[in-house]
């Protein structure tokens, strides 16, 4: 497991990364190796914490206003639903 | 081990064997499924969408019979269980009740409609009270004073209903047995007794008619080609059929565009109609009255058109009551030179709308004032209102222009007009606003002609009857037909050896009115043909623009052919064009051929079939809208209609919401209950299971 991957667009992987090392990064006694893992964990928290809140707004953009965009929500969508705006 | 294997095996089969037997038997004693309904459906136009939609599993509701127009009082205010499926009886299907139930709709889950067995005496229009207003020729730039029904309203009696958005379905049963099961199903769960409320279970009915598409036509037509999709999946399809035209001087249809020396006369009446529901279209008045004096007149002409100057054409033009799409196509071929003649060739227009005669036996003959502002306009409508009136002299009706000036009816003469001033008459049983009282409703049927046939009389004796519905047509038909035939240059003198057949026309008020399968039209029409047609009237909604042949068109067509063509002697392979045809004797481009069933030999299931050549053609009746992609369009006709999955609706009891969620509550604490059990029993089991062994090592 790597917790140094990905540039910018792996929020899952951070998100695992947070999970699984935590008790690594924050728990356990002190090691040499820790204080990487360590910057690491707390870069993919950043960066998971940053995606969370643009992919939540757009999300909420997008399935609010997809209806009355018209064309434009239309040709955004891959499946529109049948019987509703 | 392996007998105790196919022990279970066995078993297992038997098991399922049983399931698959019996598997149904349990849906079956809680639903009862309605067998014959008629939905109301989802419209689109380039600005709105008419009609019905349901919920995608179905929109459930406890029933309510509604009683008067103050018990709506319990459906949208009182009652304690809604949402309520709302049962109207006949006289209770209003403009007004609707549009409470629409505006109360988060109480309302739907509306079942009882069809009366008879026609309501005072009248019923769902159509709008100025029919086609924004399609017509009167606008602000041609007779603005004329415009949006400012001189006559058209349909007094038009509540505008079916032009309506209700987001609940409706539909309509017939009053039957099945009927009377729903009834009888609210009368023991439903009713109120002494103003308490009613106890639960009461009985639900569930309708589904779930319709894809939404908003407006061109949205619903963007997305039938999305730009990413896996799948290609419709919304909605245009609303489109076929015209169906014939020319009395054989012409070459395959050389478009303006032919030198053709004047032509345009006969044309409408072959489509519609009402609130779905696929339900009787129209008789609005439509078979015109259609049937039309087809009489063709026939009453066949051998007198060859002394002629000019040619006449017979049009048909389907779609007219959804803002004229087959005259708004035929006039749109005919400008871009892509029909047999143009516009220039028309000498004049007869249309022949609604001529259900009254009991004073008057027909009117409609003109354009605006027109005929010019004076060459003008002499012409004159010329051609005189040669009726002549034709009419000898018969028992009498043909008047309107005292007042006024604007034509809707009419597909409008749409001529939009191009080209043509000079031009109308004829229609209406002075001013309809005498139709069921104008585009499901009672503009048999029974409001008073086409009564005595109910003993079996199917072909029903057929030989000529009711005086039929005899009063038949004197419109030859009127038409004379007038035709003055129009078109014939001799005076020789006018009145043109006669309708009161039988023949008697024949085709039967077949379209009262029964399509019949032994008359079976004759007519080819082998192929009769699975399509039904043992109930002709149904005339345009319906969408598809492969399928229509009941309408085929009817029309086979009719047409038959009554105007002449017989040819060769096979039925050559005839429908299988084998080839040496030394072209055909003229495919100017004639066509119908092979026919023909008359049962006698005494045998054979017939004697025949092939029948005649100038019978079609043309596409699909709005110019759709050919130019111009969905937002506000000259042509934008209609499509919706597409659905599956339309069905059922009754059955329900059960009070509380009792449902005590039952989901006692099994969730059932399961955390058993999981705890069965943690607590697996902790302690060594406890709980020791068998009271001595411990093996125990020595002697």
């Amino acid at each position: 497991m790597a917790p140094e991957g990905g540039f910018a667009f792996l929020p899952f992987l951070w998100l695992v990364n947070v999970v699984w090392f935590f008790r690594e990064a924050f728990v356990k006694p002190a090691y040499t190796e820790q204080l990487q893992i360590k910057t690491y964990v707390q870069r993919s928290a950043v960066g998971l914490l940053l995606w969370v809140a643009v992919l939540t707004t757009w999300i909420t953009i997008y399935q609010h206003f997809r209806a009355q965009w018209g064309e434009v929500g239309d040709s955004l969508s891959f499946t529109i639903p049948r019987g509703t705006p | 081990m392996d007998l105790l294997s196919d022990k279970w095996i066995v078993n297992v089969v038997l098991c399922l064997l049983f399931v698959g037997v019996s598997s149904n038997s349990v849906e079956k004693k809680i639903y009862i499924e309605l067998n014959e309904t008629f939905p109301c459906v989802r419209l689109l136009n380039a600005t709105h969408q008419i009609g019905c939609q349901s919920s995608l599993s179905g929109d459930v509701g406890v029933l309510h019979l509604l009683e008067s127009e103050e018990n709506l009082d319990w459906v949208l205010r009182s009652g304690p269980n809604p949402p309520y499926m709302v049962i109207l009886e006949s006289m209770l299907f209003t403009r007004s009740i609707l549009m409470k139930l629409k505006n109360g709709s988060s109480r309302v889950a739907g509306v079942l409609a009882v069809q009366p067995t008879s026609n309501p005496p005072e009248g019923f229009s769902p159509h709008t009270s100025c029919p086609n207003e924004n399609t017509g020729v009167y606008s602000e730039t041609y007779g603005p004073s004329y415009a949006h029904c400012n001189v006559t309203t058209w349909n007094p009696l038009g509540t505008g209903i079916s032009y309506e958005e209700f987001d609940f379905p409706i539909f309509s049963v017939k009053d039957d047995n099945d009927t009377e099961v729903i009834r009888r199903c609210y009368m023991e769960h439903n009713r109120a007794v002494n103003g308490s409320s009613p106890q639960y279970p009461l009985c639900a009915m569930q309708l589904m008619s779930h319709m894809a598409a939404v908003t407006d036509t061109a949205t619903c037509m963007r997305r039938n080609a999305p730009t990413v999709s896996l799948t290609q999946d419709f919304v909605c399809d245009p609303l489109g059929d076929s015209n169906i035209w014939a020319f009395t001087k054989p012409l070459n249809n395959s050389v478009k565009g303006h032919k030198e020396g053709v004047s032509v006369v345009i006969a044309a009446a409408k072959m489509d109609s519609r009402s609130f529901f779905f696929d339900v279209a009787p129209g008789a008045d609005s439509c078979a009255t015109g259609l049937v004096a039309l087809l009489a007149a063709a026939n009453a002409l066949r051998n007198a058109t060859a002394e002629l100057n000019r040619t006449i054409l017979y049009t048909f033009f389907n779609g007219e009551t959804f803002d004229y799409i087959g005259s708004s196509r035929m006039v749109y071929d005919m400008a871009n030179n892509d029909f047999t003649v143009d516009l220039d060739n028309i000498h004049s227009v007869l249309e022949v709308g609604q001529v259900a005669l009254g009991s004073d036996s008057r027909l009117w003959l409609h003109s354009d004032p605006v027109s005929k502002r010019n004076s060459s306009i003008n002499v012409e409508v004159q010329t051609l209102v005189s040669n009726l009136q002549s034709a009419a002299a000898g018969l028992s009706l009498s043909l008047e222009e309107p005292n007042v000036t006024q604007p034509l009816p809707p009419s597909s003469f409008q749409r001529f007009l939009l191009k080209q001033q043509i000079p031009g008459v109308v004829i229609e049983n209406h002075q001013a606003s309809f005498t139709n009282k069921y104008y585009q409703s499901m009672f503009d049927n048999a029974d409001y002609l008073k086409l009564n046939y005595p109910l003993n009389l079996t199917v072909e004796e029903q057929l030989e009857v000529v009711t005086d519905a039929a005899k009063a047509l038949t004197e419109v038909a030859t009127a038409v037909a004379r007038g035709l035939y003055l129009q078109a240059g014939g001799e005076p003198a020789q006018m009145n050896r043109i006669q309708a057949d009161s039988e023949l026309v008697s024949k085709m008020l039967y077949t379209f009115l009262v029964r399509v399968n019949n032994s008359w039209f079976d004759q007519l029409v080819h082998a192929d043909g009769t699975g399509i047609l039904k043992n109930r009237p002709t149904n005339f909604y345009i319906g969408v623009a598809g492969q399928y042949v229509s009941e309408p068109f085929l009817i029309v067509q086979y009719i047409l052919a038959n009554l105007t063509g002449s017989i040819v002697n060769i096979t039925k392979d050559i005839c429908q064009n299988k084998k080839k045809d040496d030394n072209d004797i055909m003229n495919k481009d100017i004639y066509s051929y119908l092979w026919v069933q023909g008359p049962l030999r006698p005494n045998s299931t054979e017939r004697e079939s025949f092939c029948v050549r005649s100038t019978v053609r079609q043309s596409p009746a699909l709005s110019p809208a759709f050919e130019l992609e111009e969905y937002t369009s506000k000259n042509y006709s934008t209609w499509a209609e919706s597409r659905w999955s599956s339309i069905k609706g059922r009754i059955f009891l329900v059960a009070s919401h509380d009792l449902e969620m005590l039952t989901l509550g006692v099994g969730v604490g059932v399961l955390l209950m058993s999981l705890l059990l069965t943690y607590i029993v697996s902790s302690k089991a060594d406890i709980l299971f020791s068998s009271g062994r001595e411990p093996t090592n125990a020595t002697y």
